[in-house]
């Protein structure tokens, strides 16, 4: 029944409203000083240099890519785990299968050469 | 649940392809010798065949259906079948793309890894009886061919065929899955014999959520075997795309495209396929008279062969639309066909080429009747195939297709049909103008290489075999077909 | 029935395929050549018992042979021959070992493809006329385009391609509506009767409802009137005819050409009776108008070979029209003039065919006197014109007669009519003659012209030899189909006097 979503719908309005209290309230009571060095561009406390669209290695993309990949296959052995006990021995076969054929994807990226950086 | 219940025997061809894909996949790692993969790879497609043709005739009678995976797939007549023109599909590709490999400088050994992986996924198409496996194999293939299509990294035309063919597949895909989604909605289950026991339990009431999600699913397929009017990405695919890639592509990933749809729409829909008949049979006149209008206006003998291909989709869903034994054993026995014929084309046009294929234009046929007699015969025969002459291959197929319109009702069908066959005649004739009328403007002779030769003998085999002698091959199919309409 | 008990009509159908297969691998051209010859000529032989074992007294068909082919379909190999298609196999046997010979040196390039496809074309053409199931007759009506295509474009002509495409495109349009209709008969047969067959003599049981009738003989007599060819689809004929290469006009005047009239006879007359004897009218006047419209254009014509050619539409018309009188004589004659047509026509194409490889043009206004210099030559080309335009003595007075005979009983204007043509046809074919062969000796091109080789000699001979005897004996052909003939009418007219056919 929609009533039973209630709930939720309140915990939207509130999370809405604490959000823009939050950014609300400061603008309007907070004291404001600006200065040139407030107005420029945050880099990790550095003094900022060079454009936003420089070139960087296409290495960082694949490492993206590859830890992705393994890290969502990783995510089915938990509701592997949680059902493990009624499966019994054909799950463990069943992950065996899928590790196995992980492993495959794995050992050609590693000799592929994809997780050398150099 | 144990694993006898998953019946691994029945599913054993796909298994087999998959696991031949990751041995090649490995094996790449280790040799210098990537022809050593390509023969790998046709040793798992011919032990596929074989465990194929050991299900057929394992079983007491020859109409049998074995559920493996809970339901989620089943090996039957229909699927078995589907696996032979598939395994022919990718032993052509495969042996046509040897040397193609070599001489366009893209021998990496993922190329027979992903084209197994794709096959593999074709074949799970043909066996799938849920939707979600429909789906799940749909992916597998789609995502090795979108690979494949780009697999000339250095050709800019070969990129953008990949990331077309990527965009509008995933786009597709979007498509099927909602409506997927609907259907669930509305029967409560993605199984498809669950399906047929929702829709006999609710008589004639249809809902609309029903109604649409077909309609989006049928979307969703008409991107997939490029219906006319979702099949813009077809030419510029096919014609970017490395030849070997677009020969088993053009077949195999059409075929998947019309096995998983004939399998839905005359298994699980058809007291739903009636609202949808004028909506197939409109796309089927549109693809057909688009396909080879467009392909009247080409020069380019990669490109003519992409529309030709459009249209040859629209004579298969006539038979789809015919709904009965007849249209349905002619779609495979077309499909079958096709495989020889289409790949084979594809096959001389590899040994026309040169490296970069420059020279793909009818212009560079010219005198080819001369310069290499035997490749002009076998261009000559695909193309009288491809055109329908009897006594080949593809006259048949459409015999049994158009006849099929005809007992179903659908005259007007099979003569908007056969017009077309006469359009298309125009353009496959003016490659044999070429080959055999015109004085050669180069006097290069086309080298063959062995198992490129092979392709094309086996492919030129297969095209008159099946025109010479359809009968044993109409009869499995005709067999194959029976449970479909016997549940 | 078979009297034979042996495959004889397979045998001359596959003969010549097997032929070529084994051409296939012979090398030296000399060699080629003469194979193709054995076989052809042997062929022939082949087929003369045909003639002799045939019994004239019955309608049935006779040399049958029926193998199952396509079993779940009803597609059954079933050939036979009756009286109608007797002479269409005797005729096409006759002719392919003419043309082979005719080719000897006319033909430089590619010797070994040609006579493949001369071997093939054969094939298919006896295979048309054996035929007596619509699917195996479709297969091999569509299989005589594909030899006949590369004949015309690879050996032809200046234009060769355009009139190769042209071809190949007019007659496959024609044929794929027939073969929808040979669907759509075969499926009303299924439903009625519950057998469901491709087989001709089944399907000849089984009565069309009127309705069907009208369209489904429209569908034929599409395919058919574009191959006879009927005006106004005659367009790619005299394309056809100039490009192609000598021997290929031969074939496609001799026999292919008869294809369509006989497919009228063979099919559509007795499957659509109503309908045939309801587009009578039509049928009639358009081959009238291809009778006068073909006179007049091939007297215009510069070219030999056009005037030819447009004769042939001028002729068919002829055999057309004895068809459509829907009597015996009409329909005897009309069958007896597609062999005349075939000796004839194909003689003048031949002598054509020699006259140009000697002077390499075919300009009438090149030529003349030519009397003087080649008198051999000038003897058959007046023997074969005054068979063409129908000297009573040769052949082509039997047929014309014949089909005048016919016309007239069924209706005098239509007879009336097409009599113009004859003279059209003495007018245009004598004027021909005068200027080539008559006159003065003026051009000095044609002075160097050599006389017939034996070669050339031993072609027209046979040719010649038959004209006179059909000519001086036509009983020993119009004794051969009779009963067919009348059969096939009395059959007819039953189904059509007893107006409604069953539903």
């Amino acid at each position: 029944m929609p009533i039973d979503y209630l709930p939720i719908l309140i915990l939207v309005i509130v999370a809405l409203l604490f959000a823009a209290l939050a950014l609300l309230v400061p603008a309007l009571l907070g004291p404001r000083k600006p200065t040139a060095i407030k107005f420029s561009t945050y880099e990790s406390g550095k003094i900022p240099f060079g454009t936003t669209g420089r070139r960087f290695p296409v290495k960082y993309y694949l490492t993206a890519v590859l830890f992705i990949l393994f890290d969502i296959e990783v995510i089915f052995l938990y509701p592997w785990a949680v059902v493990f006990k009624a499966l019994k021995l054909f799950g463990l076969i069943e992950m065996g299968v899928f590790v196995l054929i992980l492993l495959v994807g794995y050992f050609y990226v590693w000799r592929k050469g994809a997780l050398e950086w150099d | 649940m144990n694993i006898s219940s998953l019946n691994l025997t029945a599913i054993a061809p796909q298994i087999i392809i998959i696991i031949t894909a990751l041995v090649v996949l490995l094996a790449e790692l280790f040799t210098g010798r990537k022809s050593l993969l390509a023969y790998l790879s046709l040793l798992g497609i011919i032990v596929a065949a074989i465990a194929s043709w050991y299900i057929w005739n394992g079983t007491e009678q020859r109409l049998f259906a074995v559920p493996m995976f809970q339901t989620m797939a089943v090996a039957d007549g229909y699927s078995l079948f589907l696996n032979l023109v598939f395994l022919v599909t990718a032993a052509l590709s495969v042996l046509a793309s040897i040397n193609y490999l070599v001489r366009e400088r893209i021998n990496h050994g993922e190329y027979y890894a992903l084209l197994l992986l794709a096959t593999g996924g074709m074949m799970l198409m043909g066996s799938a009886t849920d939707l979600m496996t429909v789906f799940l194999a749909l992916e597998i293939l789609s995502i090795s061919l979108y690979v494949l299509a780009g697999f000339n990294r250095a050709d800019l035309k070969s990129g953008e065929s990949a990331l077309k063919y990527f965009l509008l597949g995933a786009f597709a895909s979007g498509f099927l899955l909602y409506g997927i989604a609907l259907i669930y909605g509305a029967t409560g289950t993605t199984n498809l014999a669950a399906i047929v026991d929702f829709l006999k339990g609710t008589g004639p009431m249809r809902g609309t959520y029903l109604f649409i999600g077909l309609g989006l699913l049928l979307v969703g397929f008409s991107f997939k075997i490029a219906l006319v009017p979702f099949h813009m990405w077809t030419p510029d695919v096919y014609e970017g795309a490395p030849t070997s890639v677009t020969a088993f592509m053009s077949v195999g990933a059409k075929a998947a495209g019309f096995a998983a749809l004939g399998r839905l729409l005359l298994y699980a829909f058809p007291t739903l396929l009636g609202d949808w008949v004028w909506a197939l049979a409109v796309l089927s006149v549109l693809t057909m008279t688009l396909g080879n209008l467009t392909a009247l206006a080409q020069t380019n003998v990669k490109r003519m062969l992409a529309y030709s291909s459009i249209a040859h989709a629209g004579y298969i869903l006539i038979g789809l639309i015919a709904a009965n034994e007849a249209g349905m054993a002619g779609v495979l026995f077309y499909l079958l066909a096709y495989a020889f014929m289409n790949v084979g084309a594809f096959a001389v046009v590899i040994a026309v080429g040169r490296e970069g294929e420059p020279n793909l234009e009818l212009s560079d046929y010219a005198g080819l009747g001369s310069r290499q007699p035997l490749l002009a015969a076998a261009m000559a025969v695909f193309m009288f195939s491809l055109a329908g002459v009897p006594p080949l291959a593809g006259f048949f197929g459409k015999l049994y297709i158009f006849s099929a319109a005809v007992q179903a009702g659908f005259v007007a069908l099979a003569i908007i049909g056969v017009l077309n066959s006469v359009v298309s005649a125009f353009f496959y004739l003016r490659v044999i103008v070429y080959m055999y009328m015109q004085k050669p403007i180069v006097e290069a002779r086309p080298v063959l290489a062995p198992p490129l030769a092979l392709a094309i003998a086996l492919a030129v085999l297969g095209t008159i075999g099946l025109g010479l002698l359809p009968t044993p091959f109409l009869t499995l199919a005709q067999q194959s077909i029976a449970m479909l309409f016997g549940a | 029935m078979n009297q034979l008990g042996f495959p004889l009509l397979s045998l001359i159908i596959f003969l010549p395929l097997c032929g070529a297969v084994v051409t296939l691998f012979l090398r030296k051209e000399a060699v080629i050549k003469w194979w193709a010859l054995i076989v052809t000529v042997a062929n022939f032989f082949l087929s003369l018992p045909l003639y002799f074992y045939f019994q004239s007294g019955t309608a049935e068909m006779q040399f049958v042979e029926r193998i199952p082919w396509m079993l779940s379909l009803g597609v059954s190999y079933h050939l036979g021959i009756d009286g109608i298609s007797l002479f269409l196999v005797l005729l096409t046997t006759f002719l392919i070992p003419v043309a082979v010979l005719s080719s000897w040196t006319y033909i430089t390039e590619k010797v070994k493809e040609y006579m493949i496809l001369m071997l093939l074309m054969e094939t298919s053409m006896v295979g048309v006329f054996a035929a007596l199931d619509l699917i195996l007759f479709y297969v091999f009506w569509e299989a005589t385009l594909i030899p006949m295509y590369f004949l015309i474009g690879i050996w032809g002509g200046e234009r060769r391609i355009y009139a190769a495409v042209k071809f190949f495109l007019y007659t496959l349009a024609g044929s794929a509506l027939m073969l929808v209709a040979i669907f759509v008969l075969y499926f009303m047969n299924a439903q009625a009767t519950g057998r469901p067959t491709f087989d001709l003599l089944e399907l000849q049981k089984f009565s069309v409802p009127l309705a069907a009738q009208t369209w489904l003989f429209l569908a034929f007599a599409l395919g058919f009137a574009i191959k006879v060819p009927l005006f106004p689809f005659h367009t790619w004929l005299p394309d056809a005819h100039v490009e192609a290469p000598t021997a290929g006009s031969v074939i496609l005047a001799g026999v292919l050409l008869k294809m369509g009239a006989y497919g009228f006879i063979r099919f559509c007359l007795p499957l659509f009776p109503a309908a045939f004897a309801y587009f009578v009218p039509l049928m009639s006047i358009l081959a009238i108008i291809g009778i006068i419209y073909g006179s007049l254009v091939a007297f215009s014509q510069s070219d030999v070979k056009s005037l030819v050619a447009y004769s042939s539409v001028a002729h068919l018309g002829f055999v057309v029209l004895g068809i459509f009188a829907l009597n015996a004589q009409g329909l005897s004659g009309g069958i007896l003039q597609m062999v005349n047509h075939g000796l004839s026509t194909g003689a003048l194409f031949l002598l054509v065919g020699m006259l140009y490889e000697r002077r390499h043009t075919r300009l009438i206004d090149e030529f003349g006197g030519l009397w003087k210099q080649l008198p051999l030559f000038g003897i058959f080309l007046l023997i074969v014109t005054l068979s063409s335009i129908g000297l009573p003595g040769l052949n082509g007075f039997i047929g014309e007669f014949t089909i005048l005979v016919g016309t007239f009983q069924a209706n005098w204007i239509y007879a009336a009519l097409a009599a113009t043509g004859i003279v059209l046809g003495a007018w245009y074919m004598l004027t021909m003659l005068r200027r080539v062969m008559h006159g003065p000796l003026d051009k000095p091109a044609n002075r160097q012209l050599q006389d017939l080789s034996a070669r050339e000699i031993v072609v027209l001979v046979p040719v010649v030899i038959f004209i006179f005897l059909i000519g001086l004996f036509p009983n020993l052909f119009f004794g051969k189909m009779e009963s067919s003939v009348d059969t096939l009418l009395s059959q007819t007219r039953a189904t059509i006097s007893m107006g409604e056919p069953n539903p």
